[in-house]
């Protein structure tokens, strides 16, 4: 029984992994106008009342790049072993994680935030766990493109935008399972910001890989985060990369793809109508 | 064409200890809930064209049914398929963001029932100017009253001009012109031929408007056909169960008119014999009742129509007249006022108390504008042992005449002592 049940499961994976790559393209798609009113209304929703308005969304993460800057650049002058300055290499590093960190954050408590707009109506319920990530992408994509600009280059600019779009697919996978989570385990939303910020101690963007004890340097290999900055340093400083931190988070998102579809379609009517 | 096709679909609620047991069934599929049927498998067909009623007690499925019509719910088994745009009046307001204006609300609540934004573009002005919101539309939903909440929802949900439209107890929204105007738009999409599915305990709207009835009892299908056939089956069910289900179909609350309604009630005046009062005697098959019934109306529109009805204690019509089923246009003044005076001569009611309703409807006698109800009360005292709540003209004869006489019957109406022809022996 269980083995049939395992063969099933793995033959069906292929084609469920496919449905789990293709599925939130296809929302995208086919939901284009209701996605472009949830980013706007978001976008406008942010910032609406200030004397600034939308500049505020543009002004509000330059304003942390140029507090970060200032911080290890002027006061504490923290020098590093190396080619890349320690400042250039947080703000590399640091930006692509406020973006991660937003998307995963926003992506538990979006079911809950939109619950009026779908419960006892036939809104199209996977359209949600689309927003943070375009959100988010909105908002950090400039100031990303232009710091590393500013650092590197033009090429260095679309290569950072290049980055951000394939790190805002990579999330697409865990930002639908974290909105089933936060819809059914209302306590992860309390520990969630403990959790994000363990991963970023335990993620080399405030200090260098090397700089970690050797005892934890292991823990980098386990951590797709680690691999994920680590591919964003080398294509952007020419940073060493190993093929191991390509293909674990390639893994862990190709593994994650089907599970995590399959997931958010057995638990939407639940999110209709039971929660 | 079919417009709608059930097949075998059936809905079980569930219920979890903690939300923790929902996630682990989600996770491994392994039973952790507890269910209850509120619809067993039903297996229907809806036709273009047709007006469906849906009637029941509460807690028959009616709610449950439109539901998995429109899509809001999901079966727990069978399949339902929908053929073209369907529109749900089930919750107004459901699917708005509070926080977004009314305008974002507009596209939202558009773009979710399938229409693309530049459909929505050229709907607008139309949808804002029906909902009457111009000036209103930038601010957030959550600052509108619950009647303009209503009214911008309704206008969404019909601008799309459906080929479905699903309503649950309500055949008008909001108060006043507004009522009116709503209702006029329902009306029309049947008369365009659209499929119209409808739950209501009001009997007599189901009755007025729809060609189909449905009659669900405990999520079962009692009947399905011609309404007048259902609607009595039906009636005569509540009967039996009154006891169990008082309410079931609930007395209208009266209302007050507001200052925007479009047609009212000005004066009431019931007499026997013509003496006015509340509290009137009546003697069976001797007195005659008057109802005076004064309103103004809107005289744009036509001329609207008056309904009486006499009720026994328990609730129930014992009779109703109105001037749309007998075929009266009302007469007024210019300014829409008018007074109307209906006479019941030598009353046929039996012993017992009864109360007199009135109400003031369109032209086609369905919408109800305003309604008076128990505006008077009357006693009725008989001679006689004469059982039941009404006495009928009526005709006796022998079936074996006791003389060659063939004139051998004696007729009467049942108020005394026939005066025809004694019997001939």
């Amino acid at each position: 029984m269980a083995l049939h049940f395992s063969i099933s499961t793995v033959s069906r994976l292929p084609g469920l992994t496919v449905a789990g790559l293709l599925g939130p393209f296809q929302v995208l798609v086919r939901e284009r106008d209701l996605l472009c009113l949830l980013v706007r209304r978001d976008i406008v929703g942010r910032t609406s009342g200030t004397l600034l308005g939308g500049a505020w969304m543009l002004a509000q993460p330059a304003l942390q790049v140029l507090a970060f800057w200032f911080l290890l650049d002027f006061v504490l002058r923290i020098k590093t072993p190396g080619k890349v300055a320690f400042v250039d290499y947080f703000l590399t590093s640091m930006l692509p994680w406020l973006f991660i960190s937003e998307v995963l954050t926003r992506s538990l408590s979006v079911m809950s935030e939109f619950s009026a707009l779908y419960k006892r109506t036939v809104f199209p319920l996977k359209v949600l766990p689309l927003l943070p990530a375009l959100v988010a992408g909105l908002i950090y994509l400039p100031v990303f493109a232009v710091v590393v600009g500013f650092l590197t280059g033009l090429q260095g600019a679309i290569k950072a935008v290049l980055i951000l779009i394939a790190l805002l697919v990579w999330l697409l996978p865990v930002g639908y399972l974290l909105a089933v989570f936060g819809c059914f385990v209302k306590d992860l939303r309390q520990i969630f910001p403990f959790l994000l910020n363990m991963m970023l101690y335990l993620t080399p963007i405030m200090y260098l890989p090397e700089m970690l004890p050797p005892e934890f340097q292991s823990l980098l290999s386990v951590n797709p985060f680690a691999d994920a900055i680590a591919v964003i340093h080398g294509v952007l400083q020419s940073m060493p990369v190993t093929s191991g931190n390509v293909l674990r988070p390639m893994l862990c998102w190709v593994l994650l793809l089907a599970p995590t579809w399959v997931l958010f379609h057995r638990a939407e009517p639940h999110m209709r109508e039971v929660l | 064409m079919t417009a709608v096709t059930l097949h075998n679909v059936s809905k079980t609620y569930r219920s979890y200890g903690h939300v923790w047991d929902a996630l682990w069934e989600v996770v491994t599929k392994t039973r952790r809930h507890r269910e209850w049927v509120a619809l067993h498998p039903l297996t229907l067909e809806i036709f273009n064209g047709q007006v469906v009623g849906i009637i029941g007690t509460n807690g028959a499925g009616k709610s449950t049914l439109l539901k998995l019509i429109a899509g809001t719910l999901t079966p727990s088994s069978g399949e339902i398929r929908v053929n073209g745009q369907v529109a749900a009046l089930l919750e107004l307001g459901a699917g708005f963001h509070p926080d977004m204006s009314g305008r974002d609300n507009v596209y939202l609540g558009a773009s979710v029932m399938g229409l693309p934004a530049s459909q929505v573009d050229r709907l607008y002005d139309e949808i804002v100017a029906f909902a009457g919101l111009e000036g209103f539309m930038d601010q957030p939903v959550k600052t509108y009253s619950s009647g303009m909440y209503m009214r911008l929802a309704f206008a969404v949900a019909t601008a799309v001009d459906p080929d479905v439209l699903i309503l649950d107890e309500t055949l008008s929204v909001g108060d006043g012109a507004f009522a009116r105007k709503s209702f006029d738009r329902i009306i029309g999409y049947k008369t365009a031929g659209k499929t119209i599915l409808f739950c209501s305990h009001n009997l007599y709207q189901v009755e007025a408007i729809c060609n189909r009835v449905i009659w669900l009892d405990h999520g079962r299908m009692v009947m399905d056909g011609e309404p007048g056939r259902v609607t009595s089956a039906y009636a005569e069910f509540l009967k039996s169960i009154s006891g169990e289900v008082l309410g079931a179909d609930p007395p209208i609350a009266s209302s007050s008119p507001t200052e925007n309604s479009v047609a009212r009630l000005t004066k009431i005046e019931v007499s026997v014999d013509g003496s006015v009062g509340y509290e009137l005697r009546v003697q069976t098959g001797r007195t005659d009742l008057t109802v005076s019934i004064g309103f103004e109306s809107d005289s744009a529109l036509p001329p609207p129509s008056i309904g009486v009805t006499i009720v026994g204690s328990n609730g129930w019509a014992v009779t109703s007249a109105s001037t749309a089923n007998d075929g009266l246009i009302l007469e007024r003044q210019e300014d829409g006022s008018g007074e109307v005076r209906v006479t019941f001569p030598r009353l046929a009611l039996l012993k017992g108390n009864y109360w007199v309703n009135v109400f003031l409807l369109c032209e086609s006698g369905i919408h109800i504008y305003d309604r008076a109800e128990q505006v008077a009360q009357l006693r009725v005292v008989q001679k006689g042992l004469e059982q039941g709540v009404v006495t009928l003209p009526r005709e006796w004869s022998f079936a074996k005449p006791r003389c060659d006489s063939p004139q051998a019957r004696r007729r009467t109406n049942g108020l005394g002592p026939t005066r025809l022809p004694e019997l001939r022996h």
